[in-house]
């Protein structure tokens, strides 16, 4: 019995059983999202992850220095202004950004090379590579930078504040698509998994290309790998410090490092107010990206 | 001159001060193509808000040299991160311990003197000190202390003496130290009627003893926020650096700041030259700038701290000069001392010492 | 499923296309670098800066004192813990997000990732605000208490003993379980995305085949989704304990630095302690466990589908 015949099998039982129980529709098996058991338990989640954020945003209205995440001192919003003047930390955000799209795309794709060479194809030593390749997820941050900063100086790759913007975020963007291509990998692979091999067979059948089966059948089953890896990757780039610090020379200044600088001497809430306008940022972009996606594809 | 009394503020909103460092920003700011051209540039690396605010402009006016401005926030990472090979940097600010640890690996370059005709403002206790004799290869920026912030409303006196918070279980439950290993078992040290700079084998297990006694009675060891947690109410004694007390005691008239009777911490963040750095002049002209009376007396009023520079100071007003937090009483003063670099060899002991009181 | 279909020898080319920019990344930028990090595990500190490899294994030695071995064992035990909880939140959350409308996937899965594109030391920061003993939760659950005992006089049930009692403050930092809350509340996407990964799109047909068959919710949840979703579960489970291991910002601050992990300790040797080659020494412990557990695993598959193949 082939799958198809499975599948219609199924279909028709479920037609024809009548349930004199139940009057009203039972959901759909794996319509989860409707649940209500399980929509509460998604609220709640949100409500746990949101909850400091919510702090964060209501502290950054607040009219304290020094105290500005710990006691309320009265509404302002001198905080965004001071926020939106520090060109130091919208330059900042800006090399985080950039660094971290651009360390988003190699990742993906490193991690998708990886992924398919570990998926598909047999080879001597290759449980030695699957734990290679698993190596820069265990490795301590700080052992990871320092190792690079030794490695670029003897390069001499470490002098790169002369270099033309971007180019001065290459040692910063090679470490961070070092870092976080084996998380890519990792999940991209675990979405191939999943790959019901008889649909390519039946497309080779039907006398599909390699090309053609690789673009048409299996990029399509591994989108929502490659979209988790994607944002998975660009989390971790976004918010990386310790490494980013190590590898990173003059007029490289990213976001974090910029934070823990200014947090050391005062958890102002202008910090509040460029974590605030950041996610507005990114929000913004992500919907914008949205948008064009939904008319490309109409 | 008496300067005029300017409102304590570390974070001016002026208008004009505003439209001045916007402008200001823009040319240090400068594109990248300009980086190319490597006279006419430095490459100062300090700590954040550490600068007056318009120190940098007026310098860049002044010399038409133009300030790379980058920022760290410990010293522990500057030395890490200096250690693997400069990345470019022309004028540092560590303090005084990393100073002679960066002299002693050979990180340091000597500051000609003859370059730095400003260095006759240096107050005259500031010009030969034991971490670096004759000041070859550093120059004073700030100094200040580490003594203990307290709540005046939950204590009955202000604390006196460091015990309070290293052995005594009055304020069980309501104290936080710092959690960089040497600084609390150097005051740990001095607790026990010690030098904080007594590096023997015995003073070492003597203080490890006191804080594993003590740790029931420690709420936090806190990175940088002992001060917040003052603040907020979950600690009534915090040790901590002067200059974050003083913050708070901003926001809340019911802190105080107390250097303990058997003396404080003396800490001083100094300029200095990494070997490597490519525009030794230009930081032999910054760090020059820094020292000049007007100069340092601008950076003092921004950011409170304690000048070393006599020049700057007599240019100072009152409400500074005479604030306990910032200058101690000579009392206090005197039995403070400045920390010495430990060496290879304690700081290892030192370590494993911290290991077995973070884990017991 | 179908894993290794295809030996390498038979398509060399394209093998190299999938090989070549892998290994060739990995070695240039991560294994050379490593063998520096692993040169210096076996070498001594000859100067403030400089360290010499001197083949010899005292800092080995020196990751068996009784006090590392607790920290590590107390590091193992946090992250596990702080893994399930991750698991046992992360599974329905990512179950709703793969089964929601198409419209509403993107928007779910921004609204997960938003939090995490905050600085870390600023959420933290926040986090501290919510957990003190003065802080908002504990407000919170006073101000509830206060309303509890409130209706409870009303109705005339207040007993001594029965919540009589004014409300003490929970204590959440300075504890272990602020430090495992801490984990969980870094490490959720890092959950949430593969489960998600491995749940989209799955077969329904399975499920409700399951259900038609008799079977309840709860043993198709048991027998047929989890099974089926269990890659995912197993990715997940990895690289949200591996990060977790090496955390030491959270406890810090969280744990207001009374709950250290291995992680700390290794960041006082390449910082405070000056001492690179005792903290490249722990470092590779924790590569070499991670590499070996992974290899065998890999191994242990190879053979199962070897094996299947033969049948």
């Amino acid at each position: 019995m082939t799958h198809d015949d499975a599948l219609a099998i199924a279909a028709r039982t479920r037609a024809n059983v009548v349930n004199p129980l139940r009057g009203r529709s039972r959901p759909d098996a794996f319509d989860y999202s409707r649940r209500w058991s399980l929509r509460t338990v998604f609220a709640l989640g949100c409500v746990f992850l949101y909850a400091p954020i919510v702090v964060l945003i209501v502290f950054s209205f607040n009219d304290s220095r020094r105290g500005g995440n710990v006691i309320w001192k009265g509404f302002t919003t001198k905080y965004y202004a001071k926020a939106f003047a520090n060109e130091e930390l919208m330059l900042a955000f800006a090399n985080s950004l950039t660094i971290a799209l651009v360390s988003t795309v190699f990742a993906v794709l490193l991690g998708t090379l990886t992924a398919v060479l570990l998926w598909r194809f047999r080879f001597p030593f290759k449980p030695l590579v699957e734990g290679l390749v698993t190596l820069p997820i265990v490795i301590p941050e700080i052992c990871l930078g320092v190792a690079l900063a030794i490695f670029f100086t003897r390069m001499g790759w470490m002098d790169t504040g002369g270099l033309a913007w971007p180019l001065n975020l290459s040692n910063i963007t090679i470490a961070h698509i070092t870092f976080s291509f084996p998380f890519a990998a990792l999940v991209i692979r675990t979405r191939l998994q999943s790959f019901n091999v008889e649909t390519e067979e039946a497309a080779r059948d039907l006398g599909a290309s390699e090309w053609r089966v690789f673009f048409d059948i299996l990029l399509p089953h591994m989108r929502p790998g490659l979209v988790a890896a994607a944002l998975l990757s660009f989390t971790l780039s976004l918010d990386d410090f310790v490494i980013t610090f190590f590898t990173s020379g003059p007029n490289t200044v990213t976001f974090p490092v910029k934070i823990y600088s200014m947090v050391r001497f005062s958890v102002t809430p202008e910090i509040n107010a460029a974590s605030t306008v950041l996610i507005a940022i990114t929000l913004v972009l992500t919907w914008a990206a949205l948008r064009y996606q939904r008319t490309w594809k109409e | 001159m008496q300067r005029i009394r300017r409102p304590l503020s570390l974070l001016r909103t002026d208008r004009r001060r505003f439209m001045q460092a916007g402008l200001a920003v823009g040319v240090s700011l400068k594109l990248p193509a300009a980086a190319f051209a490597q006279d006419g540039q430095v490459n100062f690396y300090n700590w954040d808000t550490y600068i007056g605010e318009d120190t940098l402009d007026n310098f860049a006016s002044e010399t038409g040299i133009e300030v790379q401005y980058d920022l760290f926030a410990d010293n522990n990472e500057l030395f890490a991160k200096l250690r693997s090979g400069n990345p470019g940097y022309d004028v540092i600010v560590p303090s005084n311990d990393y100073v002679e640890r960066m002299i002693v690996a050979d990180m340091l370059l000597e500051i000609d003197h003859d370059k730095i005709p400003n260095i006759v403002n240096i107050d005259p206790a500031f010009v030969d000190p034991a971490f670096d004799p004759g000041r070859r290869y550093s120059l004073p920026y700030m100094w200040g202390t580490i003594g203990i912030g307290y709540r005046k409303s939950a204590v009955d006196q202000a604390p006196t003496s460091w015990n309070d918070v290293f052995t005594s279980d009055k304020y069980a439950g309501r104290i936080a130290l710092l959690s960089e290993p040497t600084n609390v078992l150097q005051l740990a040290m001095k607790a026990a009627g010690k030098s904080l700079n007594d590096w023997s084998d015995e003073n070492l297990a003597a203080a490890e003893q006191m804080l594993l006694a003590q740790k029931k009675n420690i709420t936090a060891f806190a990175p940088d926020n002992g001060q917040d947690l003052l603040l907020a109410g979950e600690v009534d004694l915090a040790m901590e650096w002067n200059g974050d007390i003083l913050q708070v005691m901003e926001e809340d008239d019911d802190i105080g700041f107390v250097l303990p009777e058997e003396g404080g911490l003396l800490w001083e963040d100094c300029l200095c030259i990494p070997t490597g750095a490519q525009n030794i002049d230009n930081a032999h002209a910054l760090i020059n700038y820094l020292l000049d009376a007007e100069a340092g007396a601008d950076i003092a009023e921004f950011i409170y701290y304690a000048t070393p520079n006599a020049a700057a100071r007599e240019l100072m007003d009152e409400d500074y000069t005479g604030n306990p937090a910032i200058f101690p009483p000579p009392s206090a003063l005197q039995k403070s001392e400045l920390a010495i670099f430990p060496g290879q060899e304690m700081l290892r002991k030192i370590d494993e010492a911290w290991t077995r009181v973070k884990a017991g | 499923m179908a894993e290794g279909r295809q030996a390498a020898a038979r398509r060399p080319l394209v093998f190299a296309a999938f090989a070549l920019p892998t290994l060739g990344w990995l070695l240039a930028f991560f294994l050379v670098p490593l063998g520096i990090i692993w040169l210096y595990s076996v070498g001594e500190n000859v100067s403030l800066t400089r360290v010499e490899t001197t083949w010899t294994l005292s800092n080995y030695a020196r990751i068996l004192e009784p006090e590392i071995l607790e920290l590590a064992l107390r590091s193992l035990r946090i992250a596990a813990l702080a893994t399930l909880v991750c698991l046992v939140i992360g599974f329905p959350m990512a179950l709703v997000i793969a089964t929601a409308s198409p419209a509403a996937k993107p928007w779910l899965l921004l609204a997960i990732m938003l939090p995490f594109w905050t600085n870390l030391l600023i959420r933290t920061y926040a986090l501290l605000n919510i957990l003190g003993t003065r802080g908002r939760l504990n407000e919170a659950l006073g101000w509830l208490h206060a309303r509890l005992q409130g209706t409870l006089e009303l109705l005339g049930l207040d007993h001594p003993g029965l919540m009589s009692e004014p409300f003490r403050p929970f204590t959440f930092l300075g504890t272990e379980t602020g430090v495992v809350f801490g984990i969980v509340y870094v490490s959720l996407p890092f959950a949430i995305l593969p489960l998600y990964s491995a749940l989209e799109r799955m077969d329904k047909s399975l499920l409700e085949a399951s259900l038609d068959l008799g079977a309840g919710q709860l043993t198709t949840f048991r027998r047929v989704l989890l099974p089926l979703a269990m890659p995912g579960v197993v990715t997940a489970a990895i690289i949200t304990f591996i990060p977790a291991l090496g955390q030491f910002l959270t406890p810090d601050l969280l744990g207001r630095g009374q709950v250290d992990m291995i992680a700390n300790v290794i960041e006082r040797q390449f910082k405070g302690a000056n001492d690179w080659p005792y903290g490249s020494a722990i470092s590779m412990i924790l590569l070499y466990a991670t590499f070996i557990l992974l290899a065998l695993r890999a191994f242990a598959d190879a053979r199962r589908s070897a094996a299947r193949d033969a049948r």
